[in-house]
């Protein structure tokens, strides 16, 4: 593979969120496990634990602390007349009210009930690594590109384990073991085919705007 | 020496860190910082009114606060809170200094926490925090949700409220860019 090659395939990825009813066959979810696997990490201590879930009924509690962690907080936004701001963007009054709404009932992070596969991702605290978050990180990234070359979509989610009181509520939900010494709960991947054709490639910042040579600041290559 | 002076110190260094690690994703992560002492008081009522009229009377017999006003709205969904002369506000002036805007606010976190414990509420969330320095008042306003279907029930919270220009000077959570408005 090139260089190019391995580039299209980062910037061909996007996060999916509707996904065909069809299982994910186990060699898959092997290959994407072990892309993490592979994942960088400090000093090589792998603090990552995955825990693969099938389970519909399982899928649907996270799908509702899903919900209700980011429904939540948009409702709140709405209400103070933030969320609005951030679509004011979207001109016809009516889409802009269905989006609003999709946002602010939480419906947006709904999704893993329909997702064949769901991957939580948490980090053993104990295991003496400082790079626990970063290392976990890594490993969540390398199992969505993993996912990706294999033609299958997949969306990196935060919102059931945003606030300490969810994280504590999706812990119980997966019999995680309790404590703040022992696992951090980073979020979690749902992963299934594509159904859905989402516009591509949404707009990044030019690497004008972000990359700076030799001294922050400095935007002329030296 | 000056107990109180000091646990702001130590709060501040520990709330600025925070924010360096996670970004704004500390907001969401700090809402047991403050309970323990309420925790540790006989809060009682059955409803979100008079837990909160119980909290406001511990919080102000311990000086934690000198006064604390509340109101509920939103259709019972929305509880704000008006804190003067808070003994956190030097924490808030030192997170400030850092350039931060204060997110951990222990009084709001005590009240919320009683009503989890007290009532049994489904969620609820610390919308929006914002100090006045000159007057060393804080308003809060705090998102109550009793059942997980109340999400999603939207109402104007700031139709009427009389600190709305204040409100609208100060700081939001998720507009800190401009160019977060979808385009």
């Amino acid at each position: 593979m090139t260089g190019q090659e391995f580039l299209d395939v980062l910037s061909s990825r996007k996060s999916i969120r509707r996904y065909k009813p069809d299982p994910i066959p186990d060699e898959m979810i092997d290959m994407i496990l072990e892309a993490a696997r592979w994942a960088p990490t400090g000093e090589n201590y792998q603090p990552w634990r995955f825990i693969v879930i099938r389970d519909q009924e399982t899928r649907n509690k996270i799908g509702d602390l899903s919900k209700q962690g980011s429904g939540s907080r948009m409702t709140a936004w709405y209400c103070l007349n933030e969320l609005q701001q951030r679509f004011e963007g979207i001109e016809d009054p009516v889409k802009r009210a269905e989006v609003l709404e999709f946002m602010y009932s939480g419906r947006v992070s709904e999704f893993c009930k329909q997702a064949p596969v769901v991957i939580a991702v948490i980090g053993d605290l104990r295991v003496g690594s400082v790079d626990v978050p970063y290392d976990l990180c890594a490993a969540m990234e390398n199992m969505i590109l993993q996912a990706h070359a294999m033609g299958l979509g997949s969306c990196w989610v935060y919102g059931p384990v945003a606030s300490t009181r969810d994280a504590i509520r999706f812990k119980e939900i997966l019999g995680i073991p309790q404590g703040m010494g022992y696992y951090k709960v980073l979020s979690y991947l749902a992963i299934g085919y594509p159904k859905e054709q989402r516009k591509h490639p949404r707009p990044k910042l030019p690497l004008e705007e972000m990359v700076y040579w030799e001294k922050f600041g400095n935007k002329e290559r030296i | 020496m000056d107990s109180i002076k000091y646990c702001n110190e130590v709060m501040a260094r520990l709330e600025t860190l925070m924010y360096q690690e996670l970004s704004g994703m500390a907001y969401w992560k700090c809402e047991f910082v403050g309970p323990d002492f309420i925790r540790s008081k006989n809060i009682e009522g059955k409803n979100v009114a008079e837990i909160t009229e119980s909290c406001i009377k511990e919080i102000t017999a311990a000086g934690i606060a000198k006064g604390i006003e509340y109101k509920t709205g939103g259709d019972g969904m929305m509880l704000k809170l008006k804190v003067d002369g808070c003994m956190h506000q030097e924490k808030e002036a030192l997170v400030r200094a850092e350039g931060v805007n204060p997110y951990i606010c222990p009084v709001a976190n005590m009240v919320l926490d009683m009503i989890h414990q007290k009532l049994k509420f489904e969620t609820s969330y610390l919308a929006k925090l914002a100090i006045d320095e000159k007057t060393q008042r804080c308003l809060v306003y705090m998102a109550l949700y009793e059942t997980a279907d109340k999400i999603g029930h939207v109402t104007d919270w700031l139709k009427d409220d009389e600190d709305l220009a204040f409100l609208k000077s100060q700081p939001s959570q998720i507009l800190a860019a401009a160019d977060r408005k979808k385009k």
